[in-house]
């Protein structure tokens, strides 16, 4: 609850998303983070990011198959 | 929030001043978050108690190749109950008074935001305690159906079948209205300056566990409730003859069943996350990671449920596909084990209880999760699945994860409900006697399983004795030794050393700022949070 939370873009929030699939951050970025990201934007994000990373593996399935 | 005066915390007498109702009609029609809690508590581990009492039976069972204990369909009754009751009585409940004593003292809230709702929440659980075990003196006997209560033979089964659809149903209830009363209470009666990025990770475990209980527990209650019709009313979702299909019940059951394995562990991880910096003196390292890392677990649990599966028959895409899914979940859960062990490392340690738990808890469950990675490989799961290679895999991370770690909360919050601290020697003694004991009767299950023992079955063949009669030696004695926690406890409400405020030096955070024990009533003006 800042008092002017600059609001994050689309590829920032995307970028905590994709940082989260693996469980790290930078205390710095997190930082940043919470200061500037919308919790609705994030979670729609993370959404997208599990329905992108279910077609990487679909599509790496379909590479490594004959 | 209301700023209402209200009466001098009673501290002197250490005892609470409940308004109202006295006696059993206290307990029956409270709305306090902590006897709600305590209620919980009691009440999972009488569930916890009935169902080692299950295991020992079939330990005692297969002590020995041959029939010598209980007939067979009994036997089997056994397994399905034991795991339906551990599950649904024992662990889940237990987390859920943990959140219900622990969220509001942690975020400053006076009590849970549904007060009422928590009551019927957590009164439905008996009735369903009664149906469930009830359903062994009905004709026919309890399901036998395996837990996991698989189609075609729960279509099949007697009314006890029935009668655990209908406890399902119940326990489900509870559990989306205890979900939603965490969702609500930590979203909005934070105390004033607890943002969401300063909460206690605990907090953040529950409310994202709490979020996959509302999302699973209702396509739980719709498989169960698919038997029942297909039982009774003449539809035939799971039986083939009909035009249905026994396996459309495994995805059913385990797209709710996978997730529901990271509901038990979840809040386990946030206990573990409160107790170790405590006692290593440091702040947790890395939370937000912790943070980011259990909301990624839950969204990733979603696409990982077939590997559950991979005997049914599947096409090899298919195989590939859970089997990489799975193992990339992996990663977030081994990023929290490091955090654990950089948060202890160049810490200035003690081990008290709590924390033998909470390292107990990291050794052995990392043990699970390396199995866990071996059962998701799909040509080994081809040979292990339906083996005691995967009793000793969901043992290792629901006893030795999610056991332990409510242990080692206990251990941890005892002095803040109770207001004495817990008799250290006799909590020592607990944890080596289940540790030691534990891994004598899991560990010789890897080897079994790997040299083809099935699960589930009453007898065996003779180059399974040896192997089977230590983990039976073990299992009793794990099973004695938790009378070792009832005695901690009893003695812990009855008296002992007094227990400060802030109970263990290097604990922090808002509950313990309130006496010990925690007065009946906390938090009725919102504290100011500099974190
Ligand atoms: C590293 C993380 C994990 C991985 C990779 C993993 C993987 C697996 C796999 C592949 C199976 C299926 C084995 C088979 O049936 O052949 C399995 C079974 C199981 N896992 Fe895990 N698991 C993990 C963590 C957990 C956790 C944290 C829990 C619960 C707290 C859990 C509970 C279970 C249960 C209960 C079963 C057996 C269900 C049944 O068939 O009755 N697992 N796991
Ligand atoms: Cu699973």
């Amino acid at each position: 609850m800042s008092t002017d939370p600059r609001r994050a873009g689309f590829l920032a929030t995307l970028r905590a998303v994709l940082w989260s699939f693996i469980g790290v951050r930078k205390r710095r970025d997190y930082h940043d983070d919470a200061a500037s990201l919308d919790p609705r934007a994030i979670v729609v994000a993370g959404v997208l990011a599990g329905v992108v990373f279910v077609l990487v593996l679909v599509g790496v399935v379909n590479w490594v198959l004959p | 929030m209301t700023t209402l005066t209200h009466d001098p915390i009673d501290t002197a007498s250490g005892h609470s001043h409940a308004h109202g109702p006295t006696g059993l009609m206290r307990w029956i029609t409270t709305t306090n978050h902590k006897d709600i809690g305590t209620m919980y508590m009691i009440f999972s581990f009488i569930m916890f108690l009935s169902g080692g009492v299950m295991a020992l039976t079939i330990r005692a069972e297969l002590f020995q190749p041959g029939l010598q204990v209980v007939e067979p369909e009994f036997f089997n009754q056994l397994t399905t109950m034991h795991g339906l009751v551990m599950v649904f009585g024992a662990i889940m409940p237990a987390f859920v008074g943990f959140a219900n004593w622990m969220v509001p003292l942690m975020i400053g809230a006076s009590d849970m935001a549904f007060a009422r709702m928590n009551n019927w929440s957590f009164w439905l659980l008996p009735p369903a305690a009664i149906l469930l075990l009830g359903s062994f003196f009905v004709p026919g006997g309890a399901t036998a159906a395996g837990w996991t209560l698989y189609a075609p033979l729960s279509v099949q089964m007697g009314m006890g079948m029935d009668l655990a659809i209908f406890a399902i149903h119940i326990m489900g209830i509870s559990s989306i209205m205890g979900a939603i009363n965490i969702v609500v209470t930590i979203l909005n009666m934070r105390a004033p300056g607890m943002t969401m990025m300063k909460m206690p990770l605990f907090c953040w475990t529950w409310l994202i566990t709490a979020y996959l209980l509302i999302a699973v527990m209702p396509v739980l209650a719709g498989a169960v409730t698919m038997i029942l019709t297909d039982r009774h009313f003449g539809t035939s979702f799971f039986n083939a003859a009909g035009g249905g299909d026994p396996v459309m019940y495994q995805h059913i059951f385990w797209f709710f069943g996978h997730p529901e394995v990271y509901i038990m562990i979840l809040p386990a991880f946030g206990i573990v996350s409160q107790i170790i910096p405590t006692f290593a003196r440091k702040p947790l390292f890395g939370y937000a990671s912790m943070v980011y890392a259990t909301a990624s677990i839950a969204i990733l649990s979603f696409v990982v449920w077939a590997h559950h599966m991979f005997t049914t028959g599947m096409p090899a895409a298919g195989q590939l596909f859970f089997m990489y899914a799975t193992m990339l979940i992996a990663v977030p859960t081994g990023v929290k084990v490091f955090n654990w062990v950089a948060t202890m490392w160049r810490g200035s340690m003690t081990f008290e209880s709590p924390m033998l738990w909470a390292t107990g808890f990291i050794f052995v469950f990392t043990m699970g999760g390396f199995t866990g990675l071996i059962c998701a490989i799909a040509p080994i799961d081809i040979q292990v699945q339906d083996t005691y290679y995967v009793v000793a895999h969901f043992h290792y991370v629901l006893v030795a994860g999610s056991l332990f770690a409510l242990f080692a909360g206990a251990y941890y919050w005892l002095p803040k409900w109770t207001g004495h601290m817990p008799n250290e020697f006799l909590g020592k003694l607990h944890f080596w006697c289940s540790i030691v004991f534990f891994n004598i009767t899991f560990f010789p299950m890897h080897f079994l399983g790997l040299a083809g023992m099935p699960r589930r079955i009453p007898d065996y063949a003779l180059q399974f004795a040896d192997f089977n009669a230590l983990a039976t030696i073990g299992a009793f004695g794990f099973g004695l030794s938790q009378l070792i926690f009832l005695v901690v406890v009893v003695k812990c409400v009855r008296g002992g050393e007094k227990a400060e405020a802030q109970s263990w030096e290097g604990a922090e955070g808002l509950e313990w700022t309130v006496p010990s024990p925690a007065p009946h009533h906390t938090f009725e003006d919102a504290p100011v949070f500099k974190g």
